[in-house]
């Protein structure tokens, strides 16, 4: 395996280096390398944003998913994926057109301008920093188990992860916002190609698709219906989980800023059609690895099913090429989101452009240690951790909607009203307070009260007289 | 352009019609799943069909979107 493992990882590095020296420009501005220069294609928009959503997170998490909860994983993720382009395509247009005429410095140099408060915006970075951090660390340190577990004893965990962020810090620093969209679309291939690859053998094994159900269902028949054998995925759980993926677009800076940077509205509309065909067809064979996974290594731990699943069930070059493509998605993802987390504290920070952007990459470089600190130290489930990080920021979702499609004046009232949701969800998070009230889970509970609020803080607000006021 | 805000607005309410269906016995009855349709379990199936109509959809919104052709293209 060692020499296909050489073989494509010298390929992809080769693609690295190629996309971060065409990305770089000398004497380049920092709307260049925070913005790509708003001027991302159909195919590099689609490839991006599709790397940047499906991550560790689909290619190991969603198979572990499926073999854990069962077939209730796809409403989970690929029903509210659906829903989401859906979504996109109305709020990109809504927020393209709020942005027209004016530079986009992140959501929340967006954010404090609709407010006129810039305590808007510093409630949004909150959020973005307390629940995007830890997943890009859980996300580093699933590439680095998996590392150790396909090469053991040539390095520990911790030097896997280092090495990480230090290609990462080292490849956004060269080629910016460009080179990130680059990798991503490296990635966006690389990924669907693996996984189809690993999915599809996974199916042989069963000999067809009615055959790997009546397999499964023999096996354990509570992974052919929801709630799933552990009873996770109730109605409840499901619907939640909708409404936290519903505002990926809305809450989470790099998918936001993805949209900005799209060429055009034609383009961007585009995108979200052929994100919603991309979904399907990524979670598709995530079903078939997760059944697998069920018929055989149904009591394995995850770790323990990820080395049998994809490296020693597979050819030695397929199992190399998912070691590749893991390396991939963690690192364009961890890149997405590191690299959002400087834009919006770009967005925060004021004076001369030289000293926002020194301050900004500063920033790229702690967001950076911290996640590596982060990895390290925590475990934690990957989807149920990506499923907190959707939740945490979604609470930011009816601030920013109202914000952003608001004509009105807007008192601050629903910012408060945001940042005590945050401090709820994370009191609940971390035991203080019960996660369930009348039956109602508190993610669910605080998206309908502050959806709630949001629409009474608009039809309580004045009509605007004069147009807007700079904030920053 | 009346014509396209009525079927921007079908297009809403289908959307939320197919999201609020999802989550109900409908599609997820609790412990069920048969009837199977080539051997799929039912809410597998079922889902699946509610996941490729949400990407239809969103595919007539971007014909039928009342903002977009009149929008100045770059921002």
């Amino acid at each position: 395996m060692i020499f296909w493992v050489w073989v494509f990882g010298l390929i992809y590095a080769g693609l690295l280096v190629f996309a971060s020296l065409k990305s770089y420009k000398k004497g380049r501005s920092s709307e260049e390398f925070m913005m790509a220069g708003g001027n991302i294609g159909l195919s590099l928009g689609v490839l991006t944003f599709a790397a940047a959503l499906f991550s560790t997170f689909t290619f190991l998490g969603m198979p572990d998913f499926f073999r854990i909860n069962g077939i209730g994983a796809w409403i989970f993720l690929a029903v509210s994926d659906g829903a989401m382009v859906f979504v996109l395509l109305w709020f990109g247009y809504e927020i393209r057109k709020k942005v027209r005429g004016m530079e986009f410095r992140g959501v929340s140099g967006l954010i404090s301008r609709c407010y006129e408060n810039k305590l808007a915006g510093y409630t949004f970075f909150l959020s973005a920093f307390l629940f995007l951090i830890p997943y890009v660390g859980i996300q580093i340190q699933g590439i680095a188990i998996f590392m150790d577990a396909a090469f053991p004893e040539s390095l520990p965990a911790w030097g896997w992860s280092l090495g990480i962020v230090l290609i990462m810090l080292t490849y956004s620093e060269i080629g910016g916002l460009k080179a990130i969209i680059f990798s991503d679309a490296i990635q966006g291939v690389l990924l669907l190609a693996v996984i189809w690859i690993i999915g599809w053998a996974c199916l042989d094994h069963f000999g067809g698709i009615g055959q790997m159900f009546e397999k499964v269902g023999s096996v354990k028949e509570e992974l052919l219906s929801t709630p799933g054998p552990k009873g996770l995925l109730t109605p409840q759980f499901l619907l939640a989980s909708l409404i936290a993926i519903l505002m990926i677009p809305v809450t989470q800076p790099q998918f936001t800023t993805r949209i900005v940077v799209m060429k055009s509205m034609k383009t961007m509309k585009l995108m979200a059609v052929s994100l919603g065909a991309f979904a399907i067809l990524v979670i598709i064979p995530t079903v078939f690895i997760g059944m697998y996974g069920a018929d055989l290594y149904g009591e394995y731990s995850s770790q323990e099913f990820f080395a049998m699943a994809f490296l020693n069930d597979q050819h030695e070059a397929v199992a190399a090429l998912a070691i590749i493509g893991l390396i991939a998605a963690g690192l364009s993802t961890t890149n997405a989101m590191i690299f959002a987390m400087g834009s919006e504290l770009r967005g925060l920070l004021t004076g001369a452009e030289n000293v926002i952007m020194k301050r900004t990459k500063i920033g790229i470089f702690i967001f950076s240690t911290i996640a590596f600190i982060f990895s390290i130290i925590v475990f934690d489930q990957l989807v149920l951790l990506a499923r907190v990080s959707f939740a945490g920021t979604g609470i930011m979702g009816p601030m920013i909607l109202l914000g952003i499609l608001s004509d009105r004046k807007i008192s601050p009232v629903m910012i408060y009203l945001s940042l005590g949701g945050l401090a709820i969800f994370l009191m609940s998070l971390g035991g203080i307070i019960p996660n369930m009230y009348f039956g109602i889970r508190l993610d669910l509970l605080l998206f309908i009260v502050l959806g709630i609020s949001a629409v009474g803080s608009y039809l309580s607000s004045e009509k605007r007289i004069v147009t807007d006021t700079k904030v920053n | 352009m009346e014509k396209k805000k009525l079927y921007w607005k079908i297009c809403c309410y289908a959307a939320v019609f197919l999201c609020i269906i999802t989550y109900t016995p409908l599609i997820i009855p609790q412990g069920v799943s048969k009837p199977m349709l080539g051997g799929i379990p039912y809410s597998l199936w079922t889902s699946f069909i509610i996941t490729v109509l949400l990407v239809v959809i969103t595919f007539i919104g971007t014909r039928v979107h009342p903002g977009m052709q009149n929008e100045e293209d770059d921002i």
